[in-house]
């Protein structure tokens, strides 16, 4: 019977219809930002210099993101992630110092293994707790920066103490004319003609390589983790390691990759933050974004299409903080908008009162936008934390980590 | 566990080849390496100075080497000598206090704490040694019930120096349009927008300023680059052509910015002359420096100790006693600095008041 197993050709309608879901929102997204745009007059809301600020904010939030995947889909919690990311801030400057800048990110996603390997070794091997592991590995990896830092950065040109500026940054490409042409257009202020452009814009102007990488990063991970016998066998240790072993896995083997790969992608993010959104390390640049990308993790349900949408919400509030605080004050519209939509479809499905919950809390974003000139600074500071708490208010039921993930595995022992 | 203690053996070994990988350092090489030169025996019969850095010490390229400039004068004009200590990262207060309790009984006088971090430590060591006289840069009093009579805490005007860089900025700009990026929004980094804002205002009226904290907060917005880099960019992206900084380590984004924004776009530095420091992209950016004079400070508590009129309780230095002011290195300003010097005068004579809150 097809009901219980999925035919291949029903499969792929599930997964078409999948697809179009995404396009659908993506196109409603736009529309809805340029609608606002449009409304308030505020254009630095999706300008070209915003989007690019905002894809460099992601970026290193995402990649932080990615290696929570990696780690907590082999069952292994890794808030060390944060840490790793302090290392391959080091790692970067360091490498991209004596080398170039692709040697610096290859450092520091070393750096980041490194730090990913003490994990391992410490929650694999010896089945120390993960978060009691984690946290030391946080305060190893500022403390080994700080350390590395003093000496070896003190006597170099552009380094002090706790810094290393004028580092050289990965090859940057701008398409000429496509570039022009499409900023043009992005200041004509036209309905969504300009928004898009503004994207494309973004996307053509000093793109630096490295955030080239990050995306296919990602869809290397996907595929790697979905799609091959080695991502099932990985996946396999996250969800059932006892099961997974008796079938022949080597899960520790498994978890020892995993943790390292983790690692490495945290000190990859960490690298961009030393190379791409600014030009040298200096100690604690980090700033939280390791535990801000384990939130975009699980905002994004452990998979890879949500983590990518989690980290673009932070990244895209984080630099609009940063850039106007007008903007701020559109977004409660959009945000209002969203709420509104999201009630009616709720009401379609005929969740009368989770709809009208969401209505009169989208009725009250709209009234706020409506009474008010300007978002207090006090607030504006704590917008992508806001977001996530409605987010994660709003989504929380449907959430699903890995079974076992977390979990300490020892090899013959039953969980 | 013998496949643990392979993997420890692993471990070790990579930690090894990583340090093994370390190169020979050669100092001073470039124009930003060298540090303050700072000889403390060669002073004659001068005051004995313990100098106790914050975390970073000489060759931060900013308040402690300040403060070792400072320091170096008073060795060659006052036969001073001194000896000096190193605070490290999240080290106990007791530490501090040792480590001051160590240069008195030294017989080292005076003793000057370079940070406000010192000001409890001077607070718990003070009353202890009574014919010692203690000095904490950018300090406080923190029981002002019981002042001690032995303590100096040296301050300074920010807003006065943040006042001229804003007509720096003001003369200087093409667009009427600037902005200032603060590292965390307190009571401190404040006064500089004050001073900056009340700056531009002298001038122009009219000049649009932008405003923006990296974090409200959280002092990590004194060391994230990144969000210094998304900031000025946003302001350059807005129109703006000059941006002034006080944001310490993050400062270094906005200088990236500057030069990413390209030709006609300049930064303002702060604390210390940063035209120095930077890269020689960024120096083609760097308009000019907010200085704040910690040399001048510390050389003034040691020149009061050596005349026997140690100084006490809240001193400010401002700019009539040049405890503030503004650098012209790359020659950027110099066009204006008549301008610039005339409101300076005009500060020091009382015409001009300068508001420390915005």
């Amino acid at each position: 019977m097809s009901t219980t197993t999925a035919t291949p050709q029903a499969r792929m309608m599930r997964a078409r219809k999948f697809s179009h879901a995404w396009l659908l929102i993506t196109v409603l997204v736009i529309v809805a930002l340029s609608a606002v745009r449009v409304i308030t007059g505020v254009h630095e809301i999706d300008s070209t210099g915003t989007l690019r600020a905002a894809a460099i904010a992601t970026c290193p939030i995402l990649m932080a993101a990615l290696g929570g995947l990696w780690s907590e889909r082999a069952g292994v919690v890794n808030i060390g992630l944060e840490g790793q990311m302090i290392l391959g801030t080091w790692g970067a400057a360091y490498f991209t110092y004596y080398y170039d800048p692709w040697i610096g990110v290859l450092g520091a996603a070393l750096m980041g293994a490194l730090g990913g390997l003490l994990h391992a070794v410490a929650t694999v091997t010896f089945g120390v707790d993960h978060i009691v592991s984690g946290v030391a590995i946080n305060i190893i990896g500022l403390g080994a920066a700080e350390f590395l830092a003093e000496a070896y950065f003190k006597n170099l040109e552009g380094g002090g103490v706790k810094q290393l500026t004028g580092l050289a940054s990965p090859t940057e490409m701008t398409i000429p004319g496509v570039s022009d042409a499409a900023a043009d257009i992005a200041t004509q202020h036209w309905f969504v003609v300009s928004d898009l452009a503004a994207v494309v814009a973004a996307l053509t102007s000093r793109l630096s390589l490295l955030t080239v990488l990050v995306p296919v990063l990602v869809v290397a991970s996907a595929w790697i983790l979905w799609r091959t016998a080695f991502g099932l066998r990985l996946r396999s240790c996250g969800e059932n390691p006892a099961a997974a072993e008796s079938l022949g896995v080597h899960v520790y083997r498994h978890k020892y990759i995993a943790v390292i790969v983790s690692g490495a992608m945290a000190g990859i993010g960490g690298g961009y933050l030393a190379l791409v959104a600014s030009s040298g390390f200096t100690t604690g640049q980090t700033g939280g974004r390791g535990f801000i990308g384990l939130a975009a993790m699980i905002f994004g349900n452990w998979r890879p299409g949500g983590i990518v949408g989690g980290s673009l919400m932070f990244g895209y509030t984080d630099s609009l903080t940063l850039r106007s605080t007008d903007a701020v004050h559109a977004l409660l519209l959009l945000v209002g908008i969203g709420l509104a939509v999201y009630a009616l479809w709720r009401l379609r499905q005929g969740r009368v009162a989770s709809a009208g919950v969401l209505g009169a809390i989208s009725v009250g974003f709209f009234a706020w936008f409506l009474l008010t000139d300007s978002v207090p600074r006090e607030f504006t500071g704590m917008t992508p934390y806001v977001a996530t708490l409605l987010v994660l208010a709003f989504a929380a039921q449907r959430l699903r980590m890995p079974a076992a993930d977390g979990l300490r595995y020892r090899r013959g022992e039953s969980i | 566990m013998r496949l643990s203690t392979r993997i420890a053996a692993v471990g070790a070994a990579a930690v090894l080849a990583l340090a093994g990988c370390a190169r020979d350092d050669n100092p001073g090489n470039g124009t930003s390496g060298g540090s303050v030169d700072l000889d403390c025996d060669a002073g004659g019969d001068g005051p004995k100075v313990g100098l106790a850095y914050d975390v970073g010490g000489r060759g931060d390229q900013s308040f402690n080497d300040s403060a070792a400039t400072g320091m170096q004068r008073a060795v060659e004009e006052l036969g001073a000598t001194c000896t000096e200590g190193e605070a490290q990262d999240g080290e106990a207060e007791s530490a501090r206090e040792d480590r001051l309790r160590q240069m008195a009984d030294g017989d080292y006088n005076p003793i000057i704490g370079i940070g406000f971090a010192y000001s409890e430590a001077v607070d718990a060591v003070a009353p202890d040694y009574p014919e010692v006289n203690f000095a904490v840069v950018d300090g406080y009093d923190p029981t002002p019930d019981e002042p001690n009579e032995n303590v100096a805490y040296l301050g300074f005007a920010e807003h006065e120096g943040s006042f001229l860089v804003g007509v720096a900025a003001a003369e200087k700009t093409e667009a009427d349009h600037v902005g200032f990026v603060g590292g965390v929004n307190n009571g401190l980094i404040q006064k500089f927008q004050a001073g900056y804002e009340a700056g531009v205002k002298a001038v122009n009226p009219d000049i649009e300023v932008d405003v923006t904290y990296i974090e409200q907060s959280n002092l990590s917005g004194f060391a994230d680059p990144a969000g210094g880099k998304a900031a000025a960019a946003g302001m350059y992206d807005g129109g703006a052509d000059i941006v002034y900084h006080a944001a310490g380590g993050s400062g270094s984004g906005v200088f990236d910015a500057a030069v990413e924004a390209g030709e006609g776009k300049w930064a303002i530095g702060v604390d210390s002359d940063q035209y120095l420091t930077a890269t020689e992209e960024q120096k083609k950016h760097i308009l000019t420096s907010m200085l704040k004079r910690v040399d001048v400070a510390t050389f003034d508590m040691i020149q009061s100790v050596a005349d026997g009129k140690p100084l006490t309780s809240y001193q400010t230095y401002n700019l009539e006693d040049d405890g503030v002011g503004y650098s012209t290195s790359g020659g950027f300003i110099d066009d204006i600095t008549d301008v610039i010097n005339g409101y300076a005068e005009q500060i020091k004579s009382g015409a001009v008041k300068v508001p420390e809150t915005p």
